[in-house]
């Protein structure tokens, strides 16, 4: 991704990239586990 | 702050990585995701004045009094007018302010979005601190329901651009997190009320303020987080498909005014809003459906109708029943980001037929399988339902892209979510009159809902033939093309710098 259009990102941007993925998906992961635990009842 | 705000500023630099763009904004649907999870609010606020249990108003008290009166509690249904408020708001502002989105750019989008969804818990802190319910549908359903339609249309069209060779994929994820936001909002909001909850407090305006200092740090970091490829940018090693690979993927681009126009925009519009409108009916449903069909079936009492049990065995059923609605809300978010990602396979105008043809042959299936009393089939065609439901709101934003092109995909997309808007009307409507049609002519409440699926299975027929009908936009639609400027050569300063 960069201008002489070869679209490579930076290297060193990787770990920026990891750190906003765990910044929104553990949220998510958190809520998706306690909504799977509520509705784990349906099977019991 | 308006440069700050502004699309010039954000244009991406040499080597930004494009996965920064998803995660920025999820941050904002994940918060404005939260409008699904208001109801964990009802039954608190339903005691706001009595705390301990709700403090009627006097019979004789008018609506316009009720409103204002701060000695008696609210009713839920009086507070479930803020699901209308948030919907119907939504759909306006998205149709409305769509084309200042993409003039204005995503980030100026989200800041306001933030600014309108955060301050909205704010004015609602106030509302339920005074007992003044105007103040929360002010708040919450008009200001909040304005950030929602601009929080969602913000990411878009900057990540149709920045993902051309995954545009559902890149669109899914985003709207994976609208559905995904109720999932950590309510449990949120749950621990914050039992954490704020006084003797003389239920604890909901301090949730209210926390949560929305929460939803706008959480948005205006998504709103800084996002940028736009250069024009011309592309992915390495991506070309886009040749016009005779992909007919249904137009090389041009339709203004938004002249996409309604479009014999396309309002085919699918009803795509949409038909599909949508058969969803939400089941999901309204789904709960008290699974009771009254299998009654004491589920709790080991093969026979039992629902009104035979005792009262302790109905609250086993009606855990039940939440426990089948939080499942249907994974398959529902898990479908959005499949299915998106699944149409850049196959396409998007197979990927809606599959939802029309499989989905009417699921819901013709749900009596049959209540009438063999198989809970396992039930539950099974339930799930498959709601994913196809989130995967149609996920997939059509793709679909617009590659029907009129990306240039104004994020205003189009607004314009469209007014048959969200239409859906959220129709669907409860239909369902309602119909089940109470049929509890008026004395149907068992047990069978009552297999009319009621085949309507809805009906209404895929209608989208079916509505999405088999849809054709490549006209050329004489597109905008006068514009040359492209051409990549910066290695070493070249880039126009402009993003932040």
């Amino acid at each position: 991704m960069t201008d002489d259009g070869s679209g490579e990102p930076k290297p060193g941007q990787w770990p920026l990239v990891i750190v906003a993925w765990i910044l929104v998906g553990v949220p998510l992961l958190w809520g998706v586990m306690t909504t799977l635990r509520k509705a784990a009842l349906l099977f019991k | 702050m308006a440069g700050l705000l502004s699309r010039e500023r954000i244009v991406a630099k040499p080597g930004f990585n494009r996965w920064l763009v998803p995660p920025a904004a999820l941050a904002i649907h994940l918060s404005i995701g939260m409008a699904y999870g208001f109801s964990v609010f009802w039954l608190p606020l339903s005691r706001a004045v009595g705390i301990t249990q709700p403090t009627p108003c006097p019979a004789d008290m008018g609506f316009f009094q009720t409103l204002t009166a701060t000695t008696c509690d609210w009713k839920i249904s009086t507070l479930g007018w803020m699901f209308t408020l948030f919907f119907v708001f939504l759909g306006s502002s998205a149709a409305v302010f769509g084309a200042w989105v993409e003039r204005g750019g995503p980030r100026r989008a989200g800041v306001v979005a933030a600014f309108c969804w955060g301050g909205g818990f704010f004015i609602s802190a106030l509302g339920v601190h005074l007992h003044q319910i105007w103040l929360m549908w002010l708040g919450s359903g008009v200001i909040g329901g304005i950030g929602l339609g601009l929080g969602y249309i913000s990411p878009v069209s900057t990540l149709i651009k920045w993902f051309p060779d995954r545009r559902g994929m890149a669109t899914g994820m985003a709207i994976m997190g609208f559905g995904g936001g109720a999932m950590i909002g309510s449990p949120l909001a749950d621990i914050l009320m039992k954490h704020y909850a006084t003797p003389t407090s239920v604890g909901v305006w301090e949730t209210f303020v926390t949560m929305g200092a929460i939803y706008f740090v959480a948005m205006m970091l998504g709103a800084f987080g996002y940028r736009v490829p250069r024009e011309g940018w592309r992915p390495a090693g991506w070309t886009p498909p040749a016009p005779q690979q992909a007919v249904m993927i137009t090389a041009g681009n339709v203004h938004v005014n002249e996409a309604t126009r479009t014999p396309q925009f309002w085919l699918l519009w009803w795509v949409l809003c038909l599909n949508v409108s058969a969803g939400i009916g089941v999901i309204g449903m789904a709960s008290p459906m699974i009771q009254e069909v299998f009654g004491g079936r589920l709790i080991g009492l093969p026979g039992a109708a629902l009104k035979e049990l005792a009262e302790s065995q109905k609250a086993q059923l009606a855990t039940i029943g939440a426990a089948f609605a939080a499942l249907l809300s994974v398959f529902n978010i898990a479908g959005r980001i499949v299915w998106a990602s699944f149409s850049d396979y196959i396409g998007r105008k197979r990927t809606y037929f599959v939802f029309f043809a499989l989905g009417t042959v699921l819901y013709g299936l749900v009596p049959f399988a209540g009438r063999i009393g198989s809970v396992v089939l039930f539950v099974t065609l339930f799930c498959v339902i709601l994913t196809m439901y989130g995967g149609g709101f996920a997939t059509i934003p793709a679909y617009l892209a590659d029907m009129f092109g990306t240039k104004f995909v994020g205003a189009i997309h607004g314009r469209l979510l007014t048959a969200w808007s239409a859906a959220g009307i129709l669907g409860p409507v239909l369902v309602n009159y119909i089940r109470e049609f049929q509890l008026d002519r004395g149907l068992p409440p047990a069978q009552v809902y297999n009319v009621t699926m085949y309507v809805l299975a009906s209404l895929l027929v209608v989208g079916f033939f509505c999405n088999l009908a849809v054709r490549p936009v006209a050329e004489r639609h597109y905008m006068p093309e514009e040359p492209v400027r051409e990549p910066a050569l290695p070493g070249a300063a880039p126009a402009q710098a993003s932040r």
